[in-house]
Parts: C-alpha cells; structure tokens; sequence
C-alpha cells in the first residue's frame, strides 16, 4: 500500500515535470537567439561598440538615440520607409481582394489561375530582384523594347531614382499579392450564401451587395491582411539586393538595408546601428499591438 | 455564357500574363545564347535554345556546392522544425502546468522580434557561441518558429483527451504517446509546417547574409545575392542559376497545393 503510494507520488511529480521537458528544445532556442540578443542589442544601443572592438566599449548613454534625430540618411531611409509602406499597403490591399473576389467566381480552371497567382509568392525575394531587374533594367531589358515600340522614347529606367522607387512597389506587389489573395479567398467563401440570396429577394444591386454584406463580413481578414502587410513592407530588404541595390542615391534604402550597412560594412558602428534596431523595433512593437487589439476586435 | 463571365475570363488571363510572365521570361532567358541576351532589342521568346548559361553556371565557382548547403539547411532545419514545434505544440495544447501562461506570452513576444530587428546582436552570439560561419547556425535557430508552435497547437487541442489517457491507463511512457498517438494524429499540420519550413529555409537571405561568410557555406540565395556583375558572361550565369533555384519550391508546390492553401489561411504563416 505506502509502495504504491509512493510510486503514484513519483507518478504525478513525472507529470509534472513532462510538459517543461517537450517545451525545452524550442524555449531554449528562443532564449540564445531571440531573447538574449533582444537584451544585448537594447544593451549595445546605450554603448560606442563597434564590429571590430567587440570588447572594447564604453556606455555612451542616449547618444546614439540623440544622433539618430539629426542623421539626414537614417531619417531618410526611415522616411523612405513609411513612404513605401503607405503607398504598397493599400495597392496589395486591394488588389488582393479584388483577385480574391474574381477567383472565386464560377470559372473554369479556376484552381489553375489561382495557382499561378499564387506561384510568385514561393521565389525568393533575391529572385524576385533578379526578374525585375531583367526586364525593367537598362538598355537589354524587355520593358525599354517594350515602350520604344509603342513610340515612347526609351526610358532610363532604374537609373531614374522615381522609376526605381516604383519599381520596388511592383515587384513587391507582384510577389505578394498571391498571398494575401488565399486569405481572402478563404474569407469570402466562409460568407454564407444565404445572405446574398436575402439580398438578392430585397432587390439588391452588385455594389449594395458588396459594401452591405461582402466588406463588412471581411471584416476581420482585411485586418489581418493590413498589419500583416503592413509589418511585411516595414522590413523591405532582400527584394532591394538584386533589383536596384538601395539605389540610384539611396532612392530605394530603407531602414534594415542602413542597419546592415552601419552594423556591417560602412562605419561598422554596432552600437549605432542597434539604436536603429530599437526604432524598428518600437515600429513593430505598435504594429503587432495594433494587430493584437484590433484582431481581438475583428473576431466578433 | 454571360457577358460578366466573359469579362472575368479576360481579367483572369491578363492576371496570368502579370504573374506567370516575368518568370517566363526569365526562364526563356536563362536559354538564349549571350549574343541574344544582351541584344539591343531583346525578344520575349529565345530566337535559339542554347544551355550555354548553364554550363557556364556549372563551371564557375562552387554552384553544386550552394545546392548542396540549401538542402542541407532547408532539410535538415524542417526536420527539426517539426520535431520540436510539434512538441512543444503538444505541451501547451495537453498539459496544465506552471508557468503555461507566461511560456505562452514568450512564445507571443518573440513574434515581435523579427530577424530584422535582432541582426546585429544575433550576429555577436553566433560568435560566441563559435557558430558563426557554420551551416548549424542556419539550421537550428530558425527550426523554432512561433508560428510553428501555434499551428501545432491549435491543431492537436482537438486531438481527444480520451485517447491519451487511455494509453496512459495502459502504461504506454510519455514519449511513446507522443511518437505512437500525436505524431500521427498531427499529420496534416505536420505537413503544413514542413512545407512552409522548407520555403522559408530554401528562399532565406538574411540568415545567411548574417551568419556565413565563406564562399564555402554559401547556399544558393546568398551565392546568387553575391554574383557580381550587371552586364557580360556573369548575367547569364545568375539567370541559370536564378531558374534553377525555383526549381525545388515548383515541385514542393505542385505536390503540396493544398497544404499551402491551408498553411496561408491559419493564420498567415510567417517565419
């Protein structure tokens, strides 16, 4: 009897014990590669640490902070960043409801088309450079043919700071606007039917039909979709590498490009770049709380 | 058919013309020959087919070697992905313990920190740890996603409890009702997450950028990033090896639609 006691003791301690050992792998994971450098690089944005002193640095206090306000390329690849942000947010937006909205219609093929929509979102976004950079670059490029055919002058395209800007814009609209189409797609067709055909008896034409019933029932994708693209574009880089390198004249840098190139390869100031981190991450931090809040909101 | 209908084709196949062209394109150019690559008024289709790029592709630097370290990664860190996310998953879905909220609001934190944000410290614990310049640090400190987690839990919560005690009842160990009843009960968000895993890894570029610096250990993203050279022979070199890295991603999608679809709507699936 005390055996069996003493053995269901062990017992319920082993069950205890059980659900820290399956969470171990993955919490100490993030506690060496997220966690901790989270602390270090809050750490690191208070000190004159540089890539190749590594151990060597004094506590500078908010310094770096006071001289991110008066840095012109900083505030510029920041405000290039919130441009770009404010100007693709709402294209992808749109586009990718519209899409949704027509895919789920009753075509043919429509798994086909909704496929190949959706391919781009699968090349990587060094690719994705490299394929608009081919066609839209300099004088070899299909887009220039393309233009002086239809009797337009050629064009200087990505060495125009305007063009390449845009061209940022299409090639992140075109890479990712598949993705965003499948959440919608997903929302639209949870949409009982059942609510159109009411509709349908009360007379009801396409555009009540969509602004009564359709967008207010998207309710919570469309607030999904905004922050999740939202926080996406923030982080615009990789895209950048290949298709215009930051250029013509830093038109096309944005923040995590000028963090790189400060922690990495310009004046390798780690403890400079890392306050740049905590302004991104400040950034972030609101959007994923907006997106928490408003998520909450959304379910309703 | 309706006029409506019809105009719905034609904005279905347009759509296409958008999507499918560029990447067409660059396929189609990866096969002509340099005196048409580089020709003042280019053709959408090859007037010859040659695989010139290819080979040279082949014979510049270590182009098999790429391949070889992007599959390392992206097999062996989805691997690991799903091993431990699915475990983890199955903690905080099947066990009330201590700490399960807080655990909980770590794992919510960490989806605010986003590679972007933490690069340059990531960068000095990588060399503390003697990691840095290694395939290990592309491998496991991507296998532990958030969202990972997340899909592995929201999917085995309905796993019924029943089943579990029951094998507990029988004397079944722990780990064996993991591996015998959770494992195979989770199999289709088990594939959900290999699929997005294996992208992730596959198309990743700041990882790399950060962790790697010998040619040696490049995989293919960061070998392509790293090409030099606007104009001339190496241009055509990077449109192959730009055609061939999509190659992988073509076949994992074609065999996995669904899986994508799936993995798309659960909540946006981000890495």
């Amino acid at each position: 009897m005390k055996n069996e006691k003493q053995s269901l003791k062990a017992y319920k301690m082993k069950q205890k014990i059980i659900p820290y050992l399956f969470l171990t792998p993955n919490l100490l994971i993030f506690s060496i590669f997220i966690i901790l450098p989270a602390f270090i690089g809050l750490y690191y944005s208070f000190t004159d640490v540089n890539l190749f002193h590594m151990d060597e640095f004094s506590f500078i206090g908010l310094q770096n902070y006071i001289r991110l306000f008066s840095d012109k390329e900083f505030l510029a690849a920041l405000g290039n960043t919130v441009l770009l942000v404010v100007v693709t947010v709402p294209i992808i937006f749109v586009s990718s409801m519209a899409i949704a909205m027509l895919i789920i219609q009753p075509l043919k093929a429509k798994g086909a088309f909704r496929a190949t929509y959706y391919w781009p979102v699968m090349i990587s976004a060094i690719v994705v450079g490299i394929i608009w950079n081919w066609i839209l670059g300099g004088q070899f490029g299909l887009f220039n043919t393309f233009i002086t055919k239809l009797g337009f002058a050629s064009s200087d395209t990505l060495i125009n700071p305007n063009f390449a800007w845009w061209s940022i814009v299409l090639a992140i609209v075109w890479s990712r606007t598949g993705y965003y189409m499948i959440i919608f797609m997903a929302a639209l067709l949870s949409i009982p039917e059942t609510l159109y055909e009411a509709s349908e008896m009360d007379g009801a034409n396409k555009i009540q039909k969509f602004r009564f019933i359709t967008y207010p029932s998207l309710r919570a994708a469309r607030l999904m979709v905004f922050i999740l693209v939202t926080m996406e574009v923030f982080k615009t880089y990789p895209i950048v590498v290949k298709l215009t390198a930051g250029g013509p004249s830093n038109a096309t840098t944005y923040t995590v490009q000028y963090i790189y190139e400060t922690a990495f390869s310009t004046t390798y100031e780690v403890g400079y770049a890392s306050s740049m981190s905590m302004i991104l991450l400040l950034f972030v931090t609101i959007l994923t709380a907006a997106n928490f809040f408003l998520n909450k909101g959304g379910t309703d | 058919m309706k006029k409506a209908q019809i105009y719905h084709y034609i904005l279905a196949i347009i759509l296409i013309v958008f999507f499918l062209g560029p990447v067409i394109y660059i396929i189609f150019s990866s096969f002509k020959p340099s005196s048409e690559l580089f020709s003042a008024s280019p053709t959408f289709f090859p007037r010859s087919f040659t695989l010139d790029s290819y080979v040279e592709a082949f014979k510049k630097g270590n182009f098999l070697t790429y391949i070889g370290n992007s599959f390392i990664v992206a097999i062996s860190s989805t691997a690991l992905a799903v091993v431990i996310n699915t475990m983890s998953g199955y903690a905080l879905a099947k066990f009330k313990f201590k700490g399960d909220a807080f655990i909980m609001m770590i794992i919510l934190s960490t989806i605010m920190l986003p590679l972007e944000v933490i690069m340059v410290p990531i960068f000095s614990v990588l060399k503390t740890l003697g990691m840095y310049n290694s395939l290990l640090a592309l491998i496991i400190p991507a296998a532990a996603t958030p969202t990972g987690i997340f899909l592995m839990r929201q999917y085995l919560v309905t796993i019924p409890d029943d089943i579990i005690q029951s094998a507990r009842i029988d004397g079944a160990s722990e780990w064996k009702i993991f591996t015998r009843i959770i494992v195979p009960n989770a199999k289709p968000a088990i594939a959900t997450l290999a699929i997005f895993s294996f992208m992730w890894r596959w198309n990743d570029y700041i990882w790399p950028l950060i962790a790697i610096s010998s040619p040696k250990k490049y995989t293919l993203q960061l070998a392509i990033a790293n090409m030099s050279g606007q104009y001339g022979s190496d241009y055509s070199s990077i449109l192959a090896t730009s055609a061939i890295s999509m190659i992988p991603m073509l076949v994992v999608f074609l065999v996995f639609q669904k899986q994508f679809v799936q993995g798309t709507v659960n909540s946006g699936m981000k890495g």
